[in-house]
């Protein structure tokens, strides 16, 4: 590694050592020597409008702003002169004069707060008291550091109504100081571009163009203007008003198998709201709206399930759980391996899932462990896993030279993936979309390519034909972009997963992989779906499936077990029944939300969330990541591993012992691999399919053909939070 | 030029080539500020940025830029044709060459001129303008965000150093003559009003400075005013000046600081007095009807736009104040008795009399 180089520099009569290239702020602050700004930004591009940061520098005229002057070899920096400290008051005065602050100056200060009931909630915020950020406002912080106590400017509010039609945060332009830190972070760090300046002069404000609306311009809705606005101007819907955070917990969004990592903000023993990691090293914090927006409003529904409860011919009665789990093992047992399966949701953690095919194969006796992954792909599930399993890190789209997508959209998911795609065709590599619909990348493509997903595999052969030197007439356009040798990579969204044609999708990838060297990403839903081929929770896959020499040995399932068959017990974890599952007499659903109307099951078991009890996932790159608890379960919730070993244990006598999480992890460490080493990370070399496949064609009738909204546990997010019902509107428009 | 082959590539034959684009811009202000120049042929918004880096190192999409004036570029043939010798006999040590102005306002010959660098703004106004019908009052050079100067400045030489020492800039070369009837007050919230509206509102001394400077002018201006609002325009000017990214914001105080400097009677006087003696500011004036020299000719009658003047023909008329607008346009029409003056007048200071 080389040395980074330094340069020597005089702050405040201090010489120190400062990373060449660096803004003086920065500089200081490594230095830990405070200059107070309000619009730089870690991760931002400096910007010099909130004039705070003034310093004064030997050989430069006036007062230059530290975030945006580099230093340079002996500069002499004053930070502190007493002309420096008015100027900064004086332009604080002025700052202030445009942002109703009246408690920052008032003699009474928080007393207010003993008689604030219901002045809080109003809908004018005229000072700290009534804002939502009181307490975590950088503009207090920076009045205090700057030691203004008092201002001489009459404070001019600007008269915007605040702005609440769109889903998941409010605007309150009355409080924007214009830093443009979220103009910033929209269009440098996303690269979506929703937000920008309009008007100037005192009328200067933000917003998308033409007056849209954020739905309409396009936002992705990923909350980084919210998280990185200093004052109360951006505010969540949900997160409002619970204040300052108690703690911020560290875990990883359940959504999707990216595995982005999340601080999830806690209020009170109650995840309120959620947060980016920006040194996160898989998605550098470019989460999406689901991980930014979704996760309070559904661990915190009203429609948690809170207590065991069992359907009697009179209607539904609580019992306490003792009796609840007497009755699961009951109406397994007397049902017997022949008449019972299994559902696990691929969202559920490692541990869940070892210990439940454990449950099915050694308590119950049947290799019944049945998935949504199953059913929705059919006969397509093999090639799917293959691609799956093999799919190249979000990293390697930046060094590429040609991006082909299929069917993918990353406005409301996979955003990480999205923008790393901007990123690199900005940088020139050559970008191919097709879809359906148009697509947010599309803006940035050299073709894009919108057609019915029944086109699309013709159109792939015309790229595979083009790159081996054969273009046909079809694929002209697109065809001469791509080379082979390149580094190529071809990302298939949700929408090929799930289109009529995804069998003849998945022969074509597989092609261009195998023959033509391309690299592949696949986009899908199923959350820990790695985690499943680790422990084995699928019909004929053991424990350890993904093996230390990291070949992946598959059955088809339906080789397997029967997977049409009807029959008298049916245990559902985390996850709800679906058309295409078999029937069964007897539901025992075990989740954490109640299943879809039309399925009345017999016996309801509340289980805890990801947030409540901790566990482990795996990445689609095959990193093994932590949820970790963030608040107390859920009335009377309990963990699904919990759940089962109580039904095991009274089905059997001292099957899966297991007292707690740290016991089934060890049993894990022990027995799969990759658990146990410092990379944590499974191996994934190759997948070969064993034994026979079942009849050619989709066994189950009609598979999935399309993307279904974004759900988690097999409930729909959209059911249980609010924002997510405009976003699957406009996904379908 | 093209077709002459005098322009594209490979001009006449050589391995020269060259190309000229014209961009249009959208008519901001502060897009003659380069930065924001830049930003705006880029496409982007037309928002200053700070320097470092200038734009000889990274400026048009990243790359070195040189910007320059079409007067700059306009004078390059003269001196590529004449000689850098024959070009330096003009102006005065330190400053060569010539320059061009617009010579404006409440002169005789108002146009386009070229003068010499150094050339005093008494022969500019008096020998090139043809001078000042009414008394001369004020110049406002270097454009909205230029300084206003006074009387004792006429012998000031044009040139940029002079210009700065007087409080003032070179700018964009706007000449503005004032007489007696510009009030000075009025002039600097004029200006302010301009540069407010144009500010980006990127920064906040500009932004939010210019807006509570043009808020305290307001205020003289209607009488209203405190002694205190002179120190207050003082501060927010300096704090503009010292504070603002860019030109716009650093030049933008201009009118209003060199007025306070050069004419700070009158603004005393609007604060005091609640006079103004050019008669400008509507809230400090009255118009009023002299029974004795009206001779009921009604021209007055015709003009008013709202009916505030009444009366018979030859008869003294009325005027309603309550009715009137000020929009002075019976003033104007008044000049039927010569002898006797004008028969309406504008008072001032009203409510001390």
């Amino acid at each position: 590694m080389t040395k980074e180089k330094k340069v020597s520099i005089t702050i405040d009569n201090r010489k120190v050592e400062a990373k060449a290239k660096t803004t003086i702020l920065q500089a200081a602050r490594d230095n830990n020597i405070d200059i107070p700004s309000l619009c730089a930004l870690e991760h931002l591009p400096s910007y010099g409008a909130c004039r705070l940061c003034v310093v004064e520098v030997d050989g430069i005229r006036g007062f230059p702003t530290s975030c945006t002057t580099p230093v340079e070899d002996g500069m002499v920096i004053r930070t502190d002169t007493a002309e420096v400290r008015t100027l900064r008051q004086e332009v604080l005065k002025l700052l202030l004069s445009e942002h109703p602050a009246s408690c920052l100056f008032c003699e009474e200060q928080t007393d207010c707060k003993n008689f604030q009931g219901t002045i809080r909630k109003v809908g004018v915020t005229t000072g700290c008291r009534y804002c939502p950020n009181d307490d975590m406002c950088e503009l207090q912080e920076v009045t205090k550091k700057v030691g203004l106590t008092e201002t001489s400017y009459p404070v001019y509010y600007r008269n915007f109504p605040v702005e609440k039609e769109d889903p998941f945060y409010d605007r309150d332009y009355n409080l924007c100081l214009l830093c443009g830190r979220c103009v910033r972070v929209c269009n440098d760090v996303r690269l979506n571009g929703t937000l920008s300046f309009k008007q100037r002069g005192k009328m200067t404000t933000i917003g998308p163009a033409f007056g849209r609306s954020h739905l309409e311009a396009g936002c992705e809705f990923c909350g980084a203007c919210v998280a990185v606005c200093p004052t109360g101007a951006l505010s969540a819907k949900a997160s409002k008003w619970s204040g300052k955070p108690d703690e911020v917990v560290e875990s990883t969004c359940p959504y999707c198998p990216i595995g982005c990592t999340l601080d999830l903000k806690v209020k009170a023993g109650e995840v309120v709201d959620v947060s980016a990691d920006y040194d996160s090293p898989t998605e550098h914090g470019l989460i999406c709206v689901k991980g930014r927006f979704a996760i309070p409003e559904y661990v915190l529904s009203p429609d948690r399930l809170a207590r065991p409860t069992i359907l009697k011919p009179e209607g539904y009665d609580f019992l306490p759980w003792e009796e609840a789990l007497d009755e699961a093992a009951a109406k397994l047992k007397a049902a017997g391996p022949k008449n019972t399966f299994v559902v696990v949701s691929p969202q559920l953690s490692n541990e869940d899932l070892f210990v439940a095919q454990r449950f099915a194969r050694e308590v119950i006796g049947t290799e019944a462990i049945l998935s949504s992954v199953i059913f929705d792909l059919g006969s397509d599930l093999r090639s799917f896993v293959d691609l799956v399993v093999m799919s190249e890190q979000i990293d390697t789209i930046e060094e590429t030279k040609g991006i082909l997508t299929i069917g993918l959209d990353t406005t409301y998911g996979f955003t990480p993936l999205g923008i790393a795609v901007k990123k690199a065709a900005k940088k020139g590599a050559i970008l191919v979309t097709v879809s359906e619909h148009e697509c947010n990348l599309d803006m940035l493509s050299e073709e894009a390519f919108q057609s019915d997903a029944a086109k699309w595999p013709e159109f792939m052969d015309g790229i595979m034909k083009s790159m081996s030197g054969n273009g046909t007439r079809k694929s002209k356009a697109a065809a001469p972009l791509f080379k082979k040798g390149d580094r190529n990579v071809v990302i298939i969204g949700p929408d090929a997963v799930f289109s009529g044609k995804r069998k003849e999708i998945f022969e074509r990838v597989l092609a261009m992989r195998d023959n033509l060297g391309w690299k592949v990403i696949v986009c899908h839903p199923y959350t820990n779906l790695m985690g499943m081929l680790a422990m084995g929770a699928l019909p004929g896959l053991k424990p350890g499936g993904l093996k230390s020499d990291g070949v992946l040995k598959l059955k088809d399932p339906a080789g397997v077990v029967d997977l049409k068959q009807n029959r008298k017990v049916g245990y559902f974890i985390g996850e709800a029944p679906s058309p295409e599952m078999p029937k069964c007499e007897y539901l025992i659903y075990e989740n954490a939300l109640p299943a879809p109307s039309g399925f009345d099951p017999n016996l309801i078991l509340p289980a805890g969330l990801f947030t409540e009890s901790p566990g482990t996932t795996i990445s689609s790159e095959g990193k093994i990541l932590t949820f970790n608890r963030a608040s107390a379960p859920f009335a009377e919730s309990k963990p699904d591993w919990w759940i089962i070993s109580g039904i095991a244990a009274r089905m059997k006598k001292g099957a899966l012992k297991y007292s707690s999480l740290a016991a089934i992890q060890s049993e894990i460490k022990k027995s799969i691999p990759g658990f146990s080493g410092k990379e944590r990370r499974v191996p994934r070399k190759k997948v070969v399919m064993e034994g026979k496949a079942a009849a050619a064609g989709n066994p189950f009738g009609p598979c999935r053909d399309a993307a279904a909204p974004a759900a988690f546990r097999g409930v729909p997010l959209h059911d249980h939070v609010a924002g997510m019902k405009a976003i699957e509107e406009r996904r379908h428009k | 030029m093209r077709e002459y082959g005098l322009l594209g590539s490979n001009i006449l034959d050589s391995d020269f080539s060259f190309e000229i684009k014209i961009k249009e811009g959208a008519g901001a202000f502060v897009c003659g500020e380069e930065t924001a120049l830049i930003g705006s042929i880029e496409g982007k918004r037309g928002m200053p940025r700070s320097r470092p880096p200038f734009p000889a190192i990274a400026g048009l999409f990243g790359s070195p830029t040189i910007i320059n004036n079409v007067e700059t570029l306009g004078t390059l043939p003269n001196i590529l044709r004449n000689g850098p010798d024959w070009y330096t006999r003009f102006g005065k040590e330190g400053n060569r060459g010539t320059k061009t102005f617009s010579l404006v306002g409440k002169i005789r010959r108002p146009g386009l001129i070229e003068v010499q660098l150094g050339t005093t703004l008494r022969e500019i106004i008096f020998d090139i303008g043809g001078g000042v019908q009414k008394p001369f009052k004020a110049i406002q050079t270097g454009g909205p965000s230029g300084g206003c100067l006074s009387e004792e400045f006429l012998d000031l030489t044009v040139d940029y150093e002079s210009l700065a020492s007087a409080g003032s800039i070179m700018g964009s070369g706007g000449l503005i003559v004032m007489d007696e009837d510009t009030c000075i007050v009025d002039l600097a919230k004029y200006f302010l009003d301009f540069t407010q509206k144009e500010s980006c509102g990127k920064c906040v001394p500009c932004r939010v400075g210019t807006k509570h400077i043009l808020e305290i002018l307001q205020r003289i201006t209607e009488g209203e005013g405190s002694p205190d609002d002179l120190l207050a325009l003082r501060t927010l000017g300096d704090t503009i000046k010292k504070g603002a990214l860019c030109g716009l914001g650093q030049t933008a105080p201009n009118p209003v600081l060199t007025t306070l400097r050069y004419f700070r009677n009158e603004y005393l006087e609007h604060i005091k007095d609640h006079t103004c003696r050019a008669t400008v500011c509507k809230s400090l004036i009255e118009y009023r009807v002299i029974k004795e020299k009206c001779t009921g000719c009604q021209s007055c009658v015709r003009v008013c736009p709202t009916g505030a003047i009444t009366g018979p023909r030859s008869e003294p008329h009325n005027l309603d104040a309550s009715k009137c607008i000020k929009c002075r346009s019976c003033y104007e029409i008044c000049r039927y008795d010569a002898i006797a003056g004008d028969a309406i007048v504008i008072r001032t200071a009203e409510r001390q009399s």
